[in-house]
């Protein structure tokens, strides 16, 4: 195979890589899987985008196979005297590919995209959207917020589907970055500001979402998702979410509550309607209803819940919570009571 | 039997005195105290490749971590300091010290046909602030306390309140104190590059290699003070108390990112420019053609680092800027593109009008012109804000800058290796290697780099030191790290093919390429003294002037501008290169080392919070100027 | 030896061995010295780092509503106009200075290098003792104000420590007698203080901007 061949036909073989795993990828996060419109702006954009980046290389590839073909005419020292071959054409292919193409293509991408596109992906006008969330980033987790109501919650967005809603996002310690790709690009979380970005969902449906701006140790287990849910459901789960905690319905839940109420956890964690009043971690009133734990990094199930419970540095080593040193019936007891928090 | 005494070349009384007065002192006493740019760029090119080794290795363990979901062969702390690492060092102890301190020092005096830089002692002083900034932040990793907020150390996650152990110390100082060492050579290269040209070579009859370098130092010397001021401003706020970049008083986390980012884009510009320069001497010497539209490369040289300054906060896209100064910033990131691209094609042209000789030192042009257009293009997408909002933080950038630094940065790094092999050797090499080394090189950074565009739009965010599977990045990023590795096989045997060449390949004679600028037209390698005589020069190719060269010989053998009274080189006006007087050059000094020292003991006394002491070293520090001024180089 | 005077007059400047030649060899070169532009460079990074202090400056301005913060006092205008008055006026002995070693006259050369030093130390004096007063009445981690107020005048404080430092270097060199080292360096030195004074300026301008 020839060098210049070569050349073209690795790239092309992570193109059909690409697509055929991109067509149908379902993993949440996918930028080229849209579920919003402004993330299908963004997608149509990239198709384009792509489209006209593999002409301009196969443009480049084609004059390098050209030199290829025209090599070893000539002997060394050949380059008589000021002689230069092919000068007048040369400058015209500079002028025309080097000058007025790319500005032909870079003014027409700038004005649909930053003209256009822009306008559909910038923070939101109030009047546009029905619904306002407040998330505040942590070292790593994601504090979110109802304004209006009595909900906290963490790592989970709920909003309804179908319906623009706007995303106040500001950071508590670092920098970080609020990122759903298929619902819309990233902004960041920085402290001392407010930045807003519109989720408007397409459809139901569970999106991932991640931390995007290094924020320490643990920025790789700072995941959240957003569920859009139909706008009665949402309805219920934010009346839901409003409301304080369960009281712990038999005695190995009322165990776990002692030791949580006097032990290290609530010093940390908000137990809404108990004395737990804390803001290192989560709030933890509705903690039983959320699919993972720590951000992503855990599913909620009981043994996970109970090895999080005692052994929090070895999932996420560096995060806030140290290690507990518990018995099995301790670490029971507060799984119990955890998991009675609904 | 009578004997046959050869007759004496013409002039050869003439290049034994100057062989005397430019005689370097022998042994490692030589080396400590040189001032000859050759031995200067020697020194740089040694401890740049093992920076090279020591960023690879980083970036290796990086990829074995990644390779699968959920590693554990290195903990958080320590992936964030060899990420940090990786970036600090590839950037400001490989690729800048490897371009500008070694090409540069060694080839920019060759080229203009002058015999030293324009101040040699500043240029040892700049080698060894380099290696004692480098040795400096590396003392750190050993220690364990490298800097770990990444190569750009965002605050608040760098103030001393989220990164209390000294690894941001090391990070401010370190980076002010390599910077020192590049700002002296950006400004030994400008001064060089306009005043000690040889006579007759104007401005425009200046190679295109020396215009790229002038473009790279003049942006060294606008975008270095301030990444100073920022650091000097993180410093304080880290050690002092003050409150430059701290909302709750005033300050803002977003002054920083500015600050760093007014510098850190022209960086890039800079990084990648000097690696023009080098494919624009490759070029015409391998197509046996002068370079196309000349005056047009030569002006996008220089266009593409004064726009770079204009382009900064399209880094800061994600950070919620009003619209209209996102907008601004696209548009003038969208004039960047121009004399991007009338390179590229100019290259190209030249390729095919010209008798393209595919050895290795053009593969690696070839293999830089598509990668740097590979990166470039993608460059071009994140103009469309939407779309860099989406990918920012993410694999798509890496894979991007990626394709840029080891695309347009070390594939000519690589080839300018093999092309100036025999010049500075003496010795040519194995050419075969030499190909296989490309090709495998070439597949390797493709496999490694490309895949990440892909992660990138799946989701995949940067500086994450693991990942969990079920999000379809898992074998995508198992090729990436099979890509790092096939990478390292081929740059060793690249390196390996060096160095058994230089023990066995055949001699090489002073112009084995019929190459186009001047230090063809002497020795491999070259004396000490560069050119017998002032080389007469009437265009930018000069080695292809044969009416000059032989003029030149009929020069020397009349002892015509040998000048050999001392150690003597001619001083020109700065844009038409006239005559204007001739100047003494110093001999070996000891003085640049014992300064390097005495800065590097003020930064580690600053380091350890010993400030009374950080100040007395600086005091010592202006007694060895005093030392060192003292003795005039006519003396 | 190497029969190049006859056909390039071009003058061995730094062979100069006597006053008489020196003062030959600098005026028939053409054009000034590397070393002159060798301090060009350095005053263009070094304007550069100003720049980018000044740069903070405004930014941190236009971020802070009420400016200078509640509890500092606005910077006062008369006295540090007058010493920068007083710094400006230095200029033209460290010029004549250069002019005069250029021309051979190194009685005169030293006698104005002698009264810009005394200017420039008195000025330095003042500044510091100014500098250490302002850090008592508040200091430099109070808020963003204080912190960019006194780096920014602190960095120009200490190029003009470095400028004298220049000068009495020249002084001592030109005890010695005159070589076209020392000529370029009077040069170069005089140029940096023009530098450094029109840094002052600028630096002054920002500072009592606040007031505005």
């Amino acid at each position: 195979m020839t060098g210049r061949a070569a050349r073209r036909t690795g790239p092309l073989i992570f193109l059909l890589a690409a697509v055929l795993l991109l067509a149908g990828c379902g993993n949440g996060q996918n930028a080229l899987a849209p579920a919003s419109h402004q993330s299908r702006d963004i997608a149509d954009l990239f198709w384009w985008m792509m489209g006209g980046a593999w002409i301009g290389l196969a443009i480049v590839v084609a004059l390098l196979f050209w030199s290829w073909k025209r090599r070893n005419r000539r002997g060394l020292g050949s380059d008589r005297a000021g002689e230069k071959p092919g000068e007048r054409a040369s400058w015209y292919v500079v002028v025309a590919a080097g000058i007025a193409m790319p500005i032909v293509v870079v003014a027409t991408l700038f004005v649909i995209s930053d003209i256009f596109v822009i306008q559909t992906t910038q923070a939101p006008a109030s009047a546009a959207t029905k619904l306002t969330v407040q998330v505040i980033g942590h070292q790593w987790w994601w504090e979110i917020r109802y304004p209006g109501t009595r909900a906290v919650t963490a790592n989970e967005i709920h909003i309804p589907a179908r319906t623009p809603v706007r995303v106040e996002v500001r950071g508590a310690d670092v920098i970080h970055s609020f990122w759903v790709p298929e619902l819309n690009r990233k902004i960041d979380a920085i402290p001392g500001r407010t930045n807003s970005i519109v989720l408007d969902a397409d459809e139901a449906g569970r999106y991932r979402g991640q931390c995007a701006e290094f924020c320490g140790l643990q920025h790789a287990h700072m995941g959240f998702y957003v569920f859009a849910d139909p706008p009665a459901r949402f309805r219920s789960w934010l009346a839901h979410e409003a409301t304080p905690a369960a009281p712990p319905s038999s005695a190995l839940e009322r165990t776990g509550q002692r030791l949580f109420m006097g032990g290290a956890c609530s010093s940390c964690h908000t137990i809404r309607g108990t004395n737990a009043q804390g803001y290192v971690g989560p709030d933890l009133t509705h903690v039983a209803d959320r699919t993972t734990l720590a951000a992503l990094t855990l599913s909620n199930r009981r043994s996970d819940l109970a090895g999080w419970i005692g052994n929090a540095q070895h999932y996420k080593p560096g995060n806030q919570m140290p290690d507990l040193n518990l018995t099995a019936s301790e670490r029971q007891a507060l799984v119990a009571y955890l998991e009675g928090l609904r | 039997m009578a004997v046959v005494v050869p007759p004496r070349p013409a002039g050869a009384e003439y290049v034994e005195r100057l062989e005397r007065q430019w005689a370097s002192r022998p042994g490692v006493l030589g080396w400590l105290t040189t001032t000859d740019h050759k031995r200067i760029g020697l020194l740089y090119f040694w401890t740049t490749l093992a920076f090279f080794g020591a960023g690879g290795v980083e970036a290796l363990i990086m990829r074995t971590q990644l390779s699968t979901p959920n590693e554990h062969i290195v903990s958080p702390g320590t992936y964030d300091e060899l990420f940090s690492m990786h970036g600090i060092t590839m950037i400001f102890f490989f690729i800048i010290p490897m371009t500008t301190g070694a090409f540069g020092n060694y080839l920019i005096p060759l080229m203009i046909g002058a015999r030293d830089m324009a101040f040699p002692r500043m240029n040892a002083l700049s080698y060894w602030i380099f290696l004692a900034s480098g040795l400096f932040i590396y003392t750190s990793l050993f220690m364990g306390m490298a800097p770990n907020a990444g190569w750009f150390d965002y605050v608040p996650l760098a103030s001393r309140q989220f990164d209390p152990g000294r690894n941001i110390d090391f990070y401010c100082l370190g980076i002010i104190f390599n910077s020192i060492a590049s700002t002296l050579t950006a400004g030994q290269f400008i001064v060089t590059i306009f005043k000690s040209r040889a006579p007759g070579m104007s401005l425009n009859r200046m190679p295109l290699f020396c215009f790229a370098f002038l473009a790279a130092s003049l942006g060294l010397l606008f975008a270095l003070p301030v990444l100073s001021a920022n650091t000097i401003f993180l410093f304080l706020d880290r050690n002092i108390g003050t409150h430059f970049f701290d909302p709750a008083r005033g300050g803002s986390p977003l002054l920083w990112q500015h600050l760093f980012w007014i510098f850190g884009h022209p960086e890039v510009y800079i990084l990648i420019v000097p690696a023009f320069g080098i494919a624009t001497s490759i070029i015409p010497a391998f197509t046996q053609r002068r370079l196309t539209a000349f005056p047009l490369v030569a002006i996008a040289e220089l266009l593409v680092v004064f726009i770079g300054f204009g382009v900064w906060a399209h880094h800061m896209f994600a950070t919620g800027m009003p619209t209209i100064s996102m907008v601004f910033f696209a548009a003038a990131t969208a004039m960047v593109v121009i004399p991007s691209t009338i390179q590229v094609f100019a290259w190209c042209m030249s390729m095919v009008t010209g008798s393209a000789r595919f050895r290795t030192p053009l593969l690696f042009i070839a293999g830089f012109i598509f990668m740097f257009v590979t990166g470039g293009l993608t460059g071009i997408m994140f103009l469309a804000i939407p779309f860099d909002q989406q990918v920012t933080d993410t694999y798509f950038i890496i894979a991007h800058f990626h394709y840029i630094i080891f695309g347009a940065a070390v594939f000519p790094i690589f080839g300018g290796m093999y092309f100036w092999f025999p010049k500075v050797t003496g010795r040519m090499y194995f050419e075969r290697p030499g190909q296989i080394s490309f090709w495998i090189i070439f597949v390797g950074t493709n496999l490694l780099f490309f895949p990440m565009h892909i992660v990138g739009l799946l989701g995949m965010t940067r500086r994450v030191y693991t990942y969990p599977g079920g999000l379809g990045w898992t074998a995508f990023n198992f090729a990436e790290t099979v890509g790092g590795f096939i990478t390292l096989v081929g740059i060793l045997l690249l390196f390996g093919n060096l160095v058994v060449s230089y023990f066995r390949a055949p001699r090489a004679d002073q112009d084995p390429w019929h190459g186009p600028t001047l230090e063809w037209t002497t020795t491999s390698p070259p004396p000490e003294y560069n050119f017998a005589v002032v080389p007469t020069v009437t265009s930018p190719y000069p080695n292809w002037d044969d009416a000059d060269r032989e003029r030149d010989r009929a020069k020397l053998a009349r002892g015509v501008l040998v000048l050999d009274e001392g150690h003597e080189q001619p001083a020109v006006t700065p844009v038409d290169g006239r005559f204007a007087e001739i100047v003494e050059m110093p001999n070996e000094s000891p003085w640049p080392v014992v300064l390097a020292i005495s800065l590097a003991l003020v930064f580690t006394m600053l380091l350890i919070e010993k400030y009374v002491i950080a100040g007395l070293m600086g005091i010592l520090c202006l007694i060895t100027l005093l030392a060192w001024s003292w003795k005039e180089p006519q003396e | 030896m190497s029969a190049d005077p006859a056909r390039v007059p071009v003058p061995r400047t730094t062979g100069a061995e006597s006053p008489a030649e020196v003062v030959a060899a600098v005026r028939r070169r053409a054009g000034p010295p590397a070393a002159w532009w060798g301090m060009v460079v350095l005053i263009a990074s070094e304007a550069t780092l100003f720049g980018a202090f000044i740069g903070t400056y405004y930014y941190l301005r236009f971020e802070t509503p009420v400016w200078p913060p509640l509890g500092i006092p606005e910077p006062k205008v008369v006295v540090p106009l007058i010493l920068i008055g007083c710094l400006a006026l230095t200029a033209p002995p460290m010029l004549l200075a250069y002019r005069a070693a250029a021309a051979g006259r190194l009685r005169a050369a030293r006698g104005y290098l002698v009264l810009a030093l005394v200017v420039q130390a008195g000025y330095f004096a003042f500044e510091v003792h100014d500098f250490r007063d302002q850090l008592h009445t508040y200091g430099i981690t109070r808020n963003a104000y204080s912190s960019i107020y006194y780096t920014l005048l602190g960095a120009d404080h200490a190029h003009v420590l470095l400028g004298i430092l220049f000068t009495a270097w020249l002084l001592a060199k030109l005890a010695g007698g005159l070589t076209t080292y020392r000529v370029n360096a009077a040069q170069a030195i005089a140029w940096y203080w023009v530098a450094v004074i029109l840094l002052t300026f600028a630096v002054i301008g920002t500072l009592l901007s606040a007031r505005v």
